[in-house]
């Protein structure tokens, strides 16, 4: 039998209640709805989709920084989906995060050295030993040990997502879910973590779920990657496999809205019309019909479950 | 953003107190209330129970200064011990309504749900009094004394801490990086002291600040009515009843009591508002 992987999540949903909390204007707003994945020892999955498409939702329910309404969230055979507070804090460690903003994931009143070593004092390592590998990730995010006694306002963007980034290896954990880790940042220091986290990951054979609504940046670190659309997973595929051949009329609008540099390798672009539609009153059948070029009357009656086309798993009834 | 953080090194502060007006004067005559409080055996040149009874009501001269009250006892003595009274009172109040007001504004922002309905219902119901009013009624159950003073000016005073305190926390709870410690599995009353406290407290300070005038005040209120501090304690209140009697023909009793009250409250609510410019950044940029 095969090992089962890391991180197995399935059909997680999340809702929230919006409105008035008595009279008629109570309504549900379901953030994430029915999104199943796996993630690997040493893997990164990419999530990509646009904004208020359920990504950072789907984060903090992996996490478990929000509890889900359904499904079921395993990690390292356990699962965690309904675990109490304190049985959380034990799997902590081996579970950490780093968030978009590198200006506010930061306590402005602590020191680096107290930011950073935060998991592993709550981990129960003594002082100086939490010091000493303090001094040593940071050597290895490539900040020098002095910077240990500043207060993050004295960093830029980049080197507070570098402490960032610190404060979740420091505890060497097995999995880190990256939330938009790098959106905040110059293109130029983009590539600089990117790079960092792969070189991390390939010494530490850490797992990574990397979130983000930049394609290009899901691409350059992804094995795998989710797209997702109004909560809903709508493929998932290899990463060369999605890029070479989308199946998913949605994926195929990402890919193409993706701006091209070279003008003479711009083709005829089409642009998705229309806006994402209110998760509060989703459309019925595909989530995406009201937007998709192929739709087609069942489109709009029957919603679509996920199926296996070639390599990748896709949410259509005609896939491409 | 970082809120409500002290910014800065230590010197930094220093130099911005220095640079505003109000937050000097404040300090100055904070600093000068607070000496004579704390040097109050050396600096009252008689005893404060000491009757003279060839001294009643004395004009100021030698050697009374500011002159005897109608039992011949040394009124500079008695305005001097006065300000251990008031700043005794103060700083109990302050103490108890700080740990309560704070404790409990946190617990309510951070837990919500019925805790949170139960603490902030209650400080509602106090606070649907006027301060003062409902602190003479509480002191008028107690009875008089000294005790009475601290526990019902603390009753009516931690509601506004509670309220500040869990605005103040309501408007970090979600900040990235107190998300970030429960992620890294930082437990919750750690969270509250380490990652909130630090980032809370200079808009407490300025509340705390402020409030010492009104806590002088109204047990210099609570004393004048006769329910608040007790003879023989000398409280500047008592003073200034016993010296509005005489006030036509003998006024130096209840007017250097009053001087001492003005300068004590104007003192902290000058530091207070001092404070409140220098430590919100807000209200500095205008």
């Amino acid at each position: 039998m095969a090992v089962e992987p890391l991180l197995v999540v399935e059909n997680l949903v999340k809702d929230f209640e919006v409105g008035a909390p008595w009279g008629g204007g109570r309504r549900t707003l379901r953030a994430v709805d029915g999104v199943s994945l796996t993630v690997d020892a040493g893997e990164t999955v990419g999530i990509v989709g646009e904004s208020g498409c359920g990504k950072t939702t789907l984060a903090r329910l992996l996490l478990r920084l929000a509890e889900p309404t359904a499904g079921s969230v395993r990690f390292d055979g356990r699962d965690i989906t309904h675990a109490t507070t304190a049985e959380l804090r034990a799997l902590r460690r081996q579970l950490q995060v780093v968030f978009q903003d590198p200006y506010s994931s930061l306590n402005p009143r602590m020191k680096v050295r107290d930011i950073v070593a935060e998991p592993l004092e709550n981990a129960g390592v003594a002082p100086a030993a939490a010091t000493a590998r303090v001094a040593e990730v940071l050597a290895t995010v490539g900040l020098p040990a002095e910077v240990m006694d500043r207060h993050p306002h004295a960093f830029s963007g980049g080197q507070r997502q570098r402490i960032g980034l610190a404060r979740a290896l420091a505890p060497r954990p097995r999995l880190v879910v990256c939330d938009e880790a790098v959106s905040a940042l110059d293109v130029s220091i983009q590539a600089q973590v990117l790079n960092l986290l792969r070189d991390v990951q390939d010494a530490l054979g850490l797992a990574i779920v990397f979130i983000s609504h930049n394609l290009a940046v899901v691409r350059h670190v992804s094995h795998r990657i989710v797209v997702m659309y109004l909560g809903q997973v709508m493929e998932l595929a290899p990463e060369p496999a999605l890029f070479s051949r989308p199946r998913h009329p949605y994926t195929r609008a990402l890919i193409e809205s993706v701006p091209e540099p070279d003008p003479r390798a711009r083709g005829r672009r089409r642009v998705l019309a229309g806006d994402i539609p209110s998760p509060i009153a989703p459309p019925p059948g595909c989530v995406f019909h009201p937007r998709c070029p192929r739709a087609e009357a069942r489109c709009r009656a029957e919603r679509p479950q996920p199926r296996v086309v070639g390599e990748a798993t896709v949410r259509c009834h005609f896939p491409l | 953003m970082s809120a409500f953080g002290l910014h800065g090194t230590r010197s930094d502060l220093w130099l911005r107190l220095r640079r505003n007006r109000n937050a000097c004067i404040g300090s100055v005559l904070v600093v000068l209330v607070v000496a004579v409080a704390v040097g109050a055996p050396w600096l009252a040149p008689f005893s404060h129970e000491n009757v003279d009874m060839l001294a009643v009501w004395a004009p100021p001269g030698d050697p009374h200064w500011l002159g005897a009250d109608g039992l011949g006892r040394d009124i500079l003595s008695r305005l001097v011990v006065g300000a251990q009274v008031s700043l005794l009172v103060a700083v109990s109040v302050l103490a108890i309504t700080l740990s309560v007001g704070i404790t409990l504004g946190m617990v309510a922002a951070w837990y919500g749900g019925w805790t949170e309905t139960v603490v902030m219902r209650t400080a509602d119901v106090i606070f649907a009094f006027p301060e003062l009013i409902f602190a003479i009624l509480i002191a008028a159950m107690l009875g008089p004394g000294t005790l009475t003073v601290i526990v019902s000016l603390s009753i009516v005073w931690w509601p506004g801490i509670a309220r500040l305190t869990r605005s103040l926390v309501l408007s970090l709870r979600h900040e990235l990086y107190v998300e970030a410690a429960i992620a890294c599995g930082t437990p919750t009353a750690r969270i509250l002291v380490r990652h909130l406290l630090p980032n809370i407290i200079a808009p407490i300070i300025v509340r705390a600040s402020v409030g010492v005038g009104f806590i002088v005040m109204a047990e210099a209120t609570l004393s004048f009515l006769g329910i608040g501090v007790q003879e023989p304690q000398p409280t500047w209140g008592g003073m200034i009843r016993d010296g509005l009697e005489v006030l036509r023909t003998d006024p130096w009793l209840a007017l250097s009591a009053s001087a001492a009250l003005a300068v004590t409250i104007v003192g902290f609510n000058l530091l207070g508002d001092g404070l409140r410019d220098i430590l919100d950044p807000r209200v500095r940029e205008r």
